[in-house]
């Protein structure tokens, strides 16, 4: 008899193992087909040039060299053609140093009725660079001035970009946090301010991204005429001028992801046990020594949870500036999603921009490694 | 806040300790209340800045001090965005597109997740180690390689590039509902198992229909970020009869740039859908995503 019930048992296993990778089979085929192959592809036209219209031609690693080259060179002072002099520049006149006295000793500027301001003249970037160099940044030390050029210039300007706009997640973290307190204080309306907060977060950013252009319009924008109304300086031009195009991406992030952190921050303070804080409270703590010691360790688990996917997230910024800016001004507001979609879909550079997103992938795989590694120091588990 | 309730309470006398607590409490729920209404006021100000506007004429736009209840409200802009827009075919493929791109999804993830939380079969963990693994695959890196596939196959310029990839199913989806299968009674399938039903049967009869909560979730998540998705439909559409409304409405601004009232109508026009499906699901979203927010 068990000689009949052995076999039978194994094709009661067998027929269930058949079953379930009969139902695994859709996740892993698409796995395959979507995830793993593209990213084997992706690494693989990353050393190929392509245009897709002719054969790709496999070009080793000028891709990587191309997109990260960068040289560092000291920028020569302009010199006077004739005579050799150093140059500077005195409101809109150049002047040689012999005659700088004329402009230095309170003369007026006629054209700013102020006295002149004279300003050391460089010589022009592109002499200092090597050629196929762009100009990417310059900086001064002392007296001498250095400039930093790249091959692909708006690659770089593309990364140090989307670094700002990590700005976004301390300053999300720091709101969502007092409004988690806040609705956690058992007041009437909770839901509806949960509500209220999380709507953003759930509405196509297309949509949103057209409000808030029109909130930073800079002469009938909302934004502007409230800072007028306050007495501040309501000409600001937020989404055309160069410094301030990154603080209003920033502005409407925060705005859109706030009520998802707020959400999250809410479960987390509501699975801190109640009897914490009251023992906090019979000891005498006071209200931010409570947060110190009971609220903030027992949340900062959430808080890496929330650290690692909105990094994630914010890396792979593409929507809101291509809506709102398209990058502009002077490339100031392209994330390097925008890049790599330019480079591969407007100018089908298949293995260049494939280099790019291989770039893009591993800066996120090693920050999140990083995060990990950190979040030793500072993410308090539970010791049961 | 921290400094009014500290104060209080080491001048509150000892006799009526409870008092100055409870009094406290109370302060600490008023400066709840401005906070939350502050920012409540940042939260929903911009989409009654939008409503408002979208109610203007033209020479009413640009009127300082800014009106909120336009002085001729005119319902012209919403007429105009809705046909000059294409709304009512943004409308149709957007729910399409989400529609049968998230059914897809989330019929075979549940499905995955049943199996790998209730059946036993070799090398069940591994396999579903390495799905969690490609939930970390930045979707950057496979966007070129997919599209040369999808170009490769014609599907450039059809609904097919944004549907079949879905319809595989995500790892998160899976991951959600193995959680929630996982929670479920062992009892459950062995009755089935003496009646002789299969597991597809058995997946049928017994667990589809207790995992009612899990699929509701799934398909909230899944629709809305189809819809909302920018992205895939921008790399592989073409024509304008095929955009969903995200790509409309992009289209709308590069046409009629600066014309505040017609984009803030169309704003409004396309915002209405997700908003009503919002207010009637919410349940689901809070559960969602106190599900993926707590357990990962």
């Amino acid at each position: 008899m068990a000689a009949i019930k052995q076999p039978k048992r194994g094709s009661l296993h067998r027929s269930e193992a058949i079953w379930g990778y009969l139902f695994i089979a859709a996740p892993l085929i698409g796995f395959l087909i979507f995830g793993a192959g593209p990213l084997i592809g992706s690494l693989v036209i990353g050393f190929t040039q392509w245009d897709l219209a002719s054969p790709p031609e496999f070009v080793g690693t000028e891709n990587y060299a191309n997109t990260l080259s960068l040289s560092l060179q000291p920028l020569a002072r302009e010199l006077d053609e004739a005579t050799g002099e150093p140059m500077y520049r005195c409101g809109r006149e150049r002047v040689p140093e012999s005659r700088l006295n004329e402009f230095t000793t309170g003369q007026i500027d006629p054209i700013t009725n102020a006295p002149y301001i004279c300003e050391v003249r460089y010589a022009r970037a592109s002499s200092a660079l090597p050629s196929g160099y762009e100009e990417w940044f310059q900086f001064g030390i002392g007296e001498q001035r250095y400039i930093v050029g790249a091959i692909d210039p708006v690659f770089w300007k593309s990364m140090f970009n989307t670094f700002f706009l990590l700005l976004s997640l301390p300053i999300t973290i720091v709101f969502s946090l007092i409004f988690a307190i806040a609705m956690n204080q058992r007041i009437i309306g909770s839901n509806l301010f949960r509500t209220i907060y999380y709507t953003p977060v759930i509405l196509p950013i297309a949509a949103l991204a057209l409000i808030w252009l029109w909130l930073f319009n800079p002469d009938y924008g909302l934004i502007n005429y409230a800072l007028g109304q306050l007495g501040l300086d309501s000409n600001i031009n937020w989404l055309g001028n160069p410094v301030t195009v990154k603080p209003a991406i920033i502005i409407m992030m925060v705005w859109k992801g706030l009520g998802y952190q707020v959400l999250i921050y809410l479960a987390g303070l509501q699975s801190i046990p109640r009897h914490l804080h009251e023992a906090a409270m019979i000891d005498g703590a006071n209200v931010w020594q409570r947060f110190r010691a009971v609220t903030w360790p027992a949340l900062t688990p959430t808080t890496f949870f929330l650290v690692i996917t909105s990094m994630i997230g914010v890396f792979q910024v593409f929507q809101e500036p291509y809506l709102m800016t398209n990058g502009g001004p002077y490339f100031e507001s392209t994330t390097m999603v925008m890049v790599i979609q330019q480079n591969a879909f407007r100018d089908t550079q298949m293995g260049y921009a494939s280099a790019q997103a291989w770039i893009l992938g591993v800066i996120i795989i090693a920050v999140t490694l990083l995060n990990f590694y950190v979040s030793r120091r500072w993410v308090q588990y539970e010791a049961s | 806040m921290a400094d009014v309730a500290r104060s209080f309470e080491q001048t509150a006398p000892k006799r009526s300790s409870r008092l100055g607590r409870r009094e406290t409490a109370l302060l600490t729920k008023i400066a709840a209340y401005v906070i939350l209404l502050l920012g409540a006021a940042v939260m929903i100000l911009p989409f009654l800045w939008m409503i408002s506007t979208s109610f203007k004429t033209d020479s009413s736009l640009f009127v300082l001090p800014p009106q909120w209840i336009p002085e001729n409200p005119t319902t012209e802009n919403f007429q105009l965005a809705w046909e000059v827009g294409m709304l009512p075919r943004g409308f149709l493929n957007s729910t399409y597109i989400a529609l049968a791109s998230t059914l897809g999804e989330v019929f075979t993830s549940t499905l995955a997740g049943f199996a790998f939380a209730r059946m036993r079969f070799p090398g069940r963990n591994k396999l579903f180690g390495l799905l969690l693994v490609t939930m970390m695959i930045p979707g950057v890196v496979t966007l070129i390689p997919s599209f040369i596939l999808f170009t490769r196959l014609g599907w450039v310029n059809t609904f097919n590039p944004l549907i079949i990839p879905i319809l595989f199913g995500s790892p998160f989806a899976v991951f959600l509902s193995r959680q929630f299968f996982a929670t479920l009674p062992i009892e459950l399938e062995d009755a089935a198992k003496v009646d002789g039903a299969n597991w597809f049967q058995i997946y049928f009869r017994i667990f589809f229909p207790l995992a009612r909560p899990i699929v509701a979730t799934l398909f909230v998540l899944g629709f809305i970020a189809r819809w909302n998705d920018f992205l895939a439909p921008l790399i592989y559409l073409r024509s304008v009869d095929l955009y969903p409304v995200p790509l409309l409405l992009a289209r709308l601004d590069s046409v009629y740039e600066q014309n505040w009232n017609l984009l803030m109508a169309g704003s409004t026009l396309a915002l209405l859908p997700i908003l009503i499906l919002f207010f009637f699901l919410q349940r689901f979203f809070v559960e969602s995503i106190a599900m993926s927010g707590i357990k990962a």
